[in-house]
C-alpha cells in the first residue's frame, strides 16, 4: 500500500508541472497588455505602465516568467495580483468560502441524489423511476446561470426565504447557492446509485440473504446499499474537486467571494500568478482526492488490492 | 457542468462485449439493443425531438420564411403575436426566426465537437489500450494533465486566448477539453476486449496489428463511447450557453440559443418571452440527447437487461 | 457578470425627490439618527487616492476625503467649499493655494500644505506606478521623478519630490507648472489631488487597507476585500456633517445580484443599474428610481489613417445615417441624450454645435456619400466585448446597411486590453466604439486628450494645427472662463473636421431603498453621501 501511494505521488509530479505550465502558457498567450487595460479608456503615463510591467516580469519571455514563478513557489511565494495583494492572502481569504459552498453542495448531492437513486432502484421501471430520471436530467439541461438567477429571484427576492447574496448570514447564505451547484451533479449521483444498487440487488449474496429469511429492509439497508455505495463515494470524492471549479458561475450569481469568482476575474484581467496559484491549488485537491478515493476503494472493497 | 456527468460513465462499468465472431456478435448486441429501444417510450420521444431539431438545423427555411437578421428597431421587445409567434427581441428581429436559426449553431457545435472528440479518442484510446507500455503511459499522462484543468475554467482561459470567437474556436476548445474523458473510456474498453479469444484467434491466423485494431478491437469497444457521445452532445450544447453567459462564447453576428438566453435572463421581469423560447428549445434539446444516451446505455448493457 | 470594474458613468442628480417625507427628523447633524446605510460598489483597484482612477475606489475615497474644491451636485460647477480658501495666480503658471484652518485627518493629524505636497509627490513618483500619475505631468519637475527610459530595473529617478511644489507655510502651498494652465483650479477636486497623512509614508500597503482621510466619513476597520468597506461618520469633520451614522460600501461582482439585493431590501443605494433592468426598475421603483445626467460621452471614431475614411464627407454621411433617437428608445429605454456636441452641454457649447451632421437624414446621407465617392469593401465595426455594447453596435450597423446601402458588414469585438492595443497600434479598419468620461468640469478634459495632435487618446490620428493652437490658447487664457471660450472654438473646428461621430451622452441610472432619501449623484458618479438622510 505504501509503495502504491508513493508511486501515485511520483506520477502526480509531471501532471502537476504540466498542468500549471499549461495554464501559465495560456494566460501568457492571451493577447493585449493587461497593465494598460488596468486604467481603462483613461490616459496613463508611459512611466507607470513600464514600471508595472517590470514589476510583474511581463517583459520576460514565457519560460523565464514561468521559471521565476516556480522559484517563488518553491519559497512559498505565490506572487501577487495587479492590485499588489499577495496571491497567498487572496487564496486564504477565498478558499474557505468555496470550500463551504462545495461542502453544502456535497451534502445536497449526497442526500437528494442518494434518496432519488434508491427510490429509482427499488421501484425500477415504475413511474417513480422515470420521474427521477427525467427530473434530474431536466435540471442538468437548464443552464446553471438560468437556474441560479431564477431561484435567486423567486426564493430570495420574491419569497424572501433565503439571503439573496453575500455571506453575511453564515451557513444559511450557502444553502441556495449550494443547491444550485449541487443540481449539476444530482443526475449523476442518482443514476449511479440506481445502477449500482440494481446490480447488487441481483447478486448472489442478496439472494442468499433473502433466502435466509432476512427482511427486505434489512437486505437492502445492510447489504445491498452498503456495497452499492462504493462507486457513489468514489464519484463524490472526485466530484468535490470539480465542484470547486464549477463554483465559477454560482459564486458570481450569489456574490460569494470565493475562488471561482476570483479566478474568473483574474483570467479576464490576465493576472497570471493569481490564475496559476488557484489552479495549482485545485490540481492538488484533484490529485489528492483521486488518491484518497482509490485508497478508500481498497479499504471498502476487500477484492481490490494494490501492490 | 459537463465533467460531472462525464464521470458517471467512467465510474460505471463499460458494457462487456459478448464473445462471438465479429459479424455475428455485432448484429446481436446492437440488434438486441434496437429491439429493446423500440419499446422504450422515452427513447422514442427523445429520438423524434432530436430528429426534428436536426432537420431544423439543416433546413431552417422549412420552418420559417422570415430573415432572422431583418430587424426593425421600431418593433423592439414586442410580446408574441400573430405576426411574430415568439415576439421580437430588443433590435426588433423576429424571435421565432432567430430561435429556428439558433438551432443550427447549437446543434452544429454539439455534433462537430463530439464527432471530433470521438475520433481522437478512438485513435488514442485504441493505441493506449492495445499497446500498453510506453505509448500507454505517455497518453495517460497527457490525459491526466488535461484532466487536471477544470472544465469551465479551462474553457474560459482557452477562449480568452482567441481574439475572435466563432464556431470554429468554440468547437476547438470544447474538443480539447472533451477528448480525455472519451480516450480513457475507449482505453478501458479496448483493454477488456484485447485479450478476448477472438482477438487471439485473429492473431494466430496472422492478422497484423492494424487489421486487428481496425477490424476487431475498435468496433467492439465502440458501445460505451457512443453512449457517452450522445450524452456529450447535450452537455456541449448546454456548455455553449454557459460560455456565452460568461462572455467567452460566440460573438456577433452569430445567432445561438446560448447568446439569446444570456441576453434575455435579466429581462425576465419585463420580457419573459425572450428567455422562455430559446430556454425551452435548449433544455429540450439537451434533455433529449441525454435521455437518448441513457436509454442507449441501458439497452447496450447486458447486465441490466 | 460584470467584467472589468471600469464603469464609465457619471451624472448630476436632478432628483424629483419627495422631501415632504423627511420634515420630522431633519434638523441637521443632531446625530439623532446614527443609522448606517449601504451602498453598492465593485471591488476597488486601490484605496490610495493617487492610485484610484476607477469609479468604485473613487466613490469610497470621496466619502473618506475632502478635496481642495468641490463640485456642485446639480450644476457640477466648482465651489470653494473644500479645504482651499483661495487658489490664485497671476500668470496661470505659478499658483498659490491657501488652506482653511481646522481640517484634521481622522487620526488627529492636521491637514496642512505638507499633506497635499505628500500626496502629490507620491502620485508623481514614477516607481510608485500610480494610476493617477498623469495628472501631475503638468507640474514642474515631473520628468525628474520618472525612471529614465531603458534604465536598468531598480534604477531610482533623479528626484523624489516635485520641484514645482513648495510648502510656504503650514497653510500655503505654491505650485509651479511647466506651462500655463488656466483650468488648474478646476481639476483640484479630482481624486488624485487628495492629501495624504504621514501614516501613508510609514506604510503605504497598510494605508491602502485602511486609508486615513480628512472627509465626512472615516474607516471602520479595514477593507474586507470583495465583501465590504465599512465607514462611520467623522464627527470631527468641520465641513457639512453627514446625516447618517455610517456607510457600508458593499462589494458585488455582479451588478444584477446587487440589484436583486436592493429589491430584497438589503441594499440602500446603487449609483448604476444593469441596463437590461432599467425599464423594470423605472416601473417598479417609482420615485426610488434615480436618473441624472452623466458626463459620459459615447462616440464612434474613425481610423483616419484608413484612406476610405479620409474624406470628412464620408464620415459625416455615416453620422447622418444613424437614427440616434430610435436606438436610444429601443435599447436604452429612451433615457440617454442624443449627442450634438463633443463636450457635454453642461460644460461646453450650448445648443446644437454639431448641427445637421448629427441629425438623422438618410436621404442626405446617401447623397453625401455618393458625392464623396461612395464606400467600397467591407465595413468593419469595432468594439470591446463583454461590456454590453453588442446590441447597439448591431443596431448602428443595421442602420448603416439600410440607409447607406453598405452590404458587407463585419463585427470585431475584443477584450478591452486587446482592443486598446489595436487602437494604439493603429490597426483598426473601421468605425470603433469608445466612451469618454470627465474627471473635472471643463471642456479641456474632453478635448485635449482626444483631439490634440498625438494626444494619449487620439486614436483617430486626427491632427489640425488650428485646433492645437486654440487648445493652447485656452490653456494660456487668464481665467477659467476665458479658457472655456477658446475651447468652445476648438470644439466647433473639430466638429467641422469630424474625426468621430458623437452618439449620445449617457445617464446615471440608480436606485435607492425606502429608508434613505435625498440621494444626489453628480456628473462624475459621486453620491453626495453626507447629504443622504435615513429613516
Amino acid at each position: 500500500m505504501g509503495r502504491y501511494v508513493l508511486r501515485r505521488l511520483l506520477q502526480a509530479v509531471p501532471v502537476f508541472i504540466g498542468t500549471t505550465f499549461l495554464i501559465f502558457a495560456l494566460v501568457f498567450a492571451i493577447p493585449g497588455d493587461p497593465i494598460r487595460a488596468l486604467s481603462g479608456d483613461r490616459p496613463v503615463s508611459p512611466g507607470t505602465v513600464a514600471a508595472l510591467r517590470a514589476e510583474y516580469h511581463l517583459d520576460d519571455p514565457l519560460l523565464v516568467q514561468y521559471g521565476k514563478y516556480m522559484v517563488g513557489l518553491a519559497h512559498g511565494d505565490f506572487g501577487k495580483s495587479f492590485t499588489g495583494r499577495p496571491v497567498s492572502s487572496i487564496m486564504a481569504e477565498r478558499f474557505p468560502v468555496t470550500i463551504r459552498l462545495a461542502l453544502v453542495a456535497f451534502v445536497f448531492e449526497l442526500v437528494i441524489g442518494l434518496l432519488a437513486g434508491i427510490v429509482a432502484a427499488l421501484r425500477r421501471r415504475s413511474f417513480a423511476d422515470t420521474l427521477v430520471l427525467v427530473t434530474t436530467t431536466l435540471i442538468v439541461s437548464i443552464p446553471v446561470f438560468v437556474l441560479g438567477f431564477t431561484l435567486q429571484l423567486l426564493l430570495g427576492v420574491k419569497a424572501g426565504w433565503f439571503p439573496v447574496a453575500g455571506t453575511a448570514d453564515g451557513w444559511y447564505s450557502y444553502l441556495l447557492p449550494g443547491l444550485v451547484l449541487a443540481a449539476l451533479s444530482l443526475a449523476s449521483v442518482a443514476r449511479l446509485t440506481r445502477t449500482s444498487l440494481v446490480e447488487n440487488l441481483r447478486s448472489d449474496y442478496v439472494r442468499t440473504a433473502t433466502a435466509k429469511g432476512l427482511s427486505r429492509r434489512r437486505v437492502v439497508g445492510r447489504h445491498a446499499l452498503r456495497n452499492s455505495l462504493i462507486p457513489v463515494v468514489t464519484y463524490l470524492g472526485i466530484d468535490l474537486g470539480s465542484l470547486m471549479a464549477g463554483a465559477i458561475v454560482t459564486e458570481g450569481i450569489f456574490n460569494l467571494p470565493g475562488i471561482g469568482q476570483q479566478v474568473y476575474l483574474s483570467v479576464r484581467n490576465q493576472e497570471g500568478p493569481v490564475v496559476v496559484g488557484i489552479v495549482t491549488a485545485l490540481v492538488l485537491v484533484f490529485i489528492v482526492a483521486n488518491l484518497v478515493v482509490d485508497v478508500l476503494y481498497a479499504v471498502l472493497d476487500p477484492r481490490i488490492r494494490y501492490e | 457542468m459537463s465533467d460531472t456527468v462525464a464521470r458517471v460513465e467512467t465510474a460505471g462499468t463499460p458494457p462487456g462485449p459478448v464473445t462471438e465472431d465479429a459479424a455475428g456478435r455485432h448484429a446481436s448486441l446492437w440488434g438486441d439493443a434496437w429491439r429493446e429501444l423500440r419499446h422504450d417510450t422515452l427513447f422514442v420521444i427523445s429520438a423524434v425531438v432530436v430528429l426534428v431539431l436536426v432537420v431544423m438545423a439543416a433546413f431552417p427555411r422549412l420552418f420559417t420564411s422570415k430573415d432572422p437578421r431583418a430587424c426593425d428597431l421600431g418593433l423592439s421587445l414586442r410580446p408574441p403575436s400573430a405576426q411574430h409567434w415568439f415576439g421580437t427581441d430588443i433590435l426588433g428581429c423576429d424571435y421565432y426566426a432567430r430561435v429556428i436559426y439558433g438551432a443550427r449553431v447549437s446543434i452544429t457545435v454539439g455534433i462537430l465537437t463530439t464527432v471530433a472528440a470521438v475520433v481522437i479518442a478512438l485513435v488514442l484510446g485504441s493505441l493506449a489500450g492495445y499497446y500498453s507500455g510506453f505509448v500507454d503511459s505517455l497518453i495517460a499522462r497527457v490525459t491526466d494533465i488535461m484532466f487536471g484543468v477544470p472544465f469551465i475554467l479551462g474553457a474560459i482561459v482557452l477562449l480568452t486566448v482567441f481574439s475572435s470567437r466563432g464556431l470554429t474556436q468554440v468547437v476547438i476548445v470544447l474538443v480539447m477539453l472533451g477528448w480525455p474523458t472519451m480516450t480513457r473510456l475507449v482505453r478501458s474498453s479496448v483493454l477488456s476486449v484485447r485479450d478476448m479469444d477472438y482477438v487471439k484467434a485473429a492473431k494466430a491466423l496472422g492478422a497484423g496489428d492494424t487489421r486487428i485494431l481496425v477490424r476487431h478491437i475498435t468496433p467492439n469497444a465502440l458501445a460505451p463511447v457512443i453512449v457517452y457521445a450522445t450524452i456529450y452532445i447535450g452537455i456541449v450544447i448546454a456548455t455553449e450557453a454557459t460560455l456565452s453567459f460568461l462572455g467567452v462564447g460566440l460573438q456577433l453576428p452569430a445567432i445561438s440559443w446560448g447568446l439569446m438566453i444570456s441576453d434575455a435572463q435579466y429581462r425576465i421581469a419585463d420580457s419573459p418571452h425572450l428567455l422562455l423560447f430559446p430556454g425551452v428549445f435548449l433544455s429540450l434539446t439537451v434533455l433529449s440527447f441525454i435521455l437518448m444516451g441513457d436509454a442507449l446505455r441501458d439497452a447496450l448493457d447486458p447486465k441490466l437487461r | 457578470m460584470s467584467l472589468r470594474s471600469i464603469r464609465w458613468t457619471a451624472g448630476v442628480a436632478v432628483l424629483a425627490l419627495a422631501l415632504a417625507g423627511c420634515t420630522g427628523g431633519g434638523g441637521g447633524g443632531q446625530a439623532a439618527s446614527g443609522k448606517d446605510i449601504s451602498v453598492y460598489i465593485c471591488e476597488p483597484q486601490s484605496l490610495i487616492p493617487q492610485n484610484a482612477t476607477e469609479v468604485c475606489g473613487a466613490e469610497v475615497l470621496a466619502a473618506l476625503f475632502e478635496p481642495l474644491v468641490n463640485y456642485n451636485a446639480k450644476s457640477s460647477k466648482m465651489e470653494m467649499t473644500g479645504v482651499a480658501k483661495s487658489i490664485d495666480s497671476t500668470d496661470e503658471k505659478t499658483w498659490t493655494i491657501k488652506l482653511k484652518d481646522g481640517y484634521k485627518f481622522s487620526n488627529g493629524e492636521p491637514v496642512d500644505a505638507a499633506s497635499f505636497a505628500r500626496g502629490w509627490n507620491a502620485g508623481a513618483y514614477g516607481p510608485n506606478a500610480y494610476q493617477g500619475a498623469s495628472f501631475f505631468e503638468r507640474f514642474q519637475g515631473y520628468d525628474d521623478m520618472q525612471v529614465p527610459k531603458g534604465a536598468k530595473p531598480g534604477t531610482k529617478p533623479k528626484a523624489s519630490q516635485l520641484s514645482g511644489l513648495k510648502v510656504i507655510d503650514p497653510l500655503t502651498l505654491q505650485v509651479t507648472l511647466s506651462a500655463p494652465f488656466s483650468q488648474f483650479p478646476v481639476e483640484l477636486g479630482y481624486t488624485a489631488f487628495y492629501p495624504l497623512p504621514r501614516a501613508y509614508e510609514s506604510d503605504p500597503k497598510k494605508f491602502n487597507e485602511a486609508p486615513i482621510g480628512n472627509g465626512a466619513f472615516r474607516m471602520n476597520g479595514t477593507w474586507k476585500h470583495n465583501e465590504q468597506i465599512a465607514t462611520t461618520r467623522n464627527d470631527a469633520f468641520p465641513g457639512g456633517k453627514a446625516k447618517v451614522g455610517g456607510v457600508a460600501f458593499k462589494i458585488y461582482s455582479n451588478i444584477n445580484t446587487a440589484y436583486n439585493d436592493l429589491l430584497a431590501g438589503n441594499l440602500d443605494i446603487m449609483d448604476a443599474l444593469p441596463p437590461e433592468r432599467v425599464a423594470d426598475a423605472r416601473g417598479q421603483l417609482g420615485d426610488r428610481f434615480i436618473e441624472a445626467p452623466s458626463s459620459q460621452f459615447n462616440y464612434l471614431g474613425f481610423p483616419m489613417y484608413d484612406k476610405r475614411f479620409g474624406n470628412p464627407d464620408v464620415r459625416k454621411a455615416f453620422s447622418m445615417a444613424i437614427d440616434r433617437d430610435a436606438i436610444i428608445k429601443a435599447i436604452f429605454n429612451g433615457a440617454y441624450t442624443p449627442a450634438a456636441s463633443l463636450v457635454t452641454p453642461m460644460f461646453g457649447n450650448s445648443g446644437n454645435p454639431c448641427g445637421e451632421t448629427c441629425t438623422f437624414n438618410p436621404a442626405k446621407a446617401k447623397q453625401l456619400l455618393a458625392q464623396a465617392g461612395g464606400f467600397t469593401g467591407t465595413l468593419d465595426m469595432w468594439f470591446n466585448s463583454g461590456a454590453g455594447h453588442d446590441k447597439w453596435v448591431e443596431a448602428v450597423a443595421n442602420q448603416l446597411r439600410q440607409n447607406l446601402g453598405i452590404t458587407d458588414v463585419r463585427f470585431h469585438s475584443l477584450d478591452f486590453a486587446q482592443y486598446l492595443g489595436k487602437l494604439e497600434a493603429d490597426q483598426i479598419t473601421g468605425p470603433f466604439r469608445l466612451g469618454w468620461v470627465a474627471d473635472y468640469p471643463s471642456s479641456q478634459d474632453y478635448l485635449q486628450p482626444l483631439y490634440a495632435t498625438g494626444a494619449s487618446s487620439n486614436f483617430f490620428e486626427y491632427s489640425n494645427k488650428k485646433v492645437d493652437a486654440l487648445l493652447a490658447e485656452g490653456d494660456r487664457a487668464p481665467s477659467v472662463e476665458a479658457g472655456q471660450t477658446k475651447y468652445n472654438e476648438a470644439e466647433q473646428q473639430i466638429l467641422a473636421d469630424f474625426p468621430n461621430i458623437p452618439l449620445w451622452f449617457q445617464k446615471i441610472q440608480g436606485a435607492r431603498s425606502d429608508r434613505v432619501q435625498n440621494v444626489q449623484i453628480d456628473v462624475f458618479t459621486r453620491i453626495h453621501l453626507a447629504d443622504v438622510t435615513v429613516k
